[in-house]
C-alpha cells in the first residue's frame, strides 16, 4: 500500500479552467506514453491495439468533458493519475483491463454474454453506455 | 555499487585494437561520408512522411477518409475536438517512434505541420 501512496502526489489547484484543461492533456499524453508497457505487462497484443486503447482512454475523458469547474477537474485528474499508476505498476490484473477497457470499446473482444439482448430501448442504452 | 561493477568490468574487458578499426574489412575512414551506425543518415523523404500521416489520420476512427489531404485542418476540417487533436498526434508519435515536446505537439493541428514538423525532426523513421 505505501509504494502506491509514494507515488502519488498532489498537484496544486489549477488556477483556471485553462490550466486544468492542459494538464487534462499532459496527463492523456502520459497515459498514451505507457499504452506500450501495459500491453506488454498484461499481454494484451492479442485482445487489443495501441490506438484502440488511446480512444478508450480519450472516451473516458471525454464522458467529463461538459464539467467546467478547475476543481473538480482536478479531483478527476487525480483519480486518473492514480489510475494510471496502478495499471502501470502491475496492481491489477489482466481482466480488470480487458473488462474496463477492452470489452465493449469496439476493441477486438466484444461482450456478447448471456445477459439479456435488449428488448427495451432502455436497456440496450443502459448497455452501450454503460462503457463511455 | 555501480562505480564498483564499472571498474571491475573495465578491468576484465578488453577490445583488440585492430578489429574495431576494421570496418567490412577496409581500414576505417576518419573522413568517409557514409557513417554506417548513424540514425540521421537514412532519413524519410518527404513523400513518404506525407504518405505514413496522411494514413494515420484517415485510420483514426472518427475521420472520413476521403476528406483527408495534406492541407487540412484537424479541428475545422475534419470536426474533431481538441481531445481527439492530441490523440492524432499521439499516434503520430507512435508511427515514427518519436516522443514530441508537450509544448511544440500543442501546436501540431493540421496535417500539413504535422508533416513540416515530422519530416524536421532527426529522430523520425
Amino acid at each position: 500500500m505505501s509504494f502506491t501512496l509514494r507515488s502519488v502526489k498532489v498537484a496544486p489547484n489549477s488556477a483556471s479552467l485553462e490550466e486544468a484543461r492542459t494538464r487534462v492533456f499532459d496527463f492523456f499524453r502520459s497515459a498514451c506514453r505507457s499504452i506500450p508497457t501495459v500491453i506488454d505487462i498484461y499481454n494484451l497484443d492479442d485482445v487489443v491495439s495501441p490506438s484502440q486503447l488511446r480512444s478508450s482512454i480519450a472516451s473516458q475523458i471525454r464522458k467529463n468533458s461538459h464539467i467546467t469547474n478547475p476543481k473538480v477537474i482536478d479531483m478527476l485528474l487525480f483519480k486518473g493519475i492514480e489510475e494510471l499508476n496502478n495499471v502501470a505498476e502491475h496492481a491489477k490484473q489482466r481482466h480488470h483491463i480487458i473488462g474496463q477497457y477492452v470489452v465493449g470499446t469496439g476493441g477486438l473482444v466484444q461482450d456478447l454474454g448471456t445477459k439479456d439482448q435488449a428488448n427495451s430501448n432502455f436497456l440496450k442504452n443502459f448497455y452501450e453506455g454503460n462503457y463511455f | 555499487m555501480a562505480s564498483a561493477l564499472r571498474s571491475a568490468m573495465l578491468r576484465r574487458i578488453r577490445v583488440p585494437v585492430t578489429e574495431t578499426l576494421t570496418l567490412n574489412g577496409s581500414k576505417w575512414n576518419l573522413f568517409n561520408n557514409v557513417r554506417s551506425m548513424s540514425s540521421h543518415d537514412d532519413h524519410i523523404t518527404k513523400e513518404e512522411v506525407i504518405h505514413r500521416v496522411l494514413d494515420v489520420v484517415k485510420s483514426f476512427p472518427k475521420v472520413d477518409p476521403s476528406k483527408v489531404a495534406p492541407d487540412v485542418h484537424f479541428q475545422k476540417d475534419l470536426g474533431l475536438d481538441s481531445l481527439d487533436n492530441v490523440e492524432i498526434v499521439m499516434a503520430l508519435e507512435e508511427e515514427f517512434k518519436l516522443e514530441i515536446p508537450d509544448k511544440e505537439a500543442d501546436k501540431i493541428d493540421s496535417c500539413t505541420l504535422a508533416i513540416e514538423y515530422i519530416h524536421n525532426h532527426p529522430m523520425a523513421s
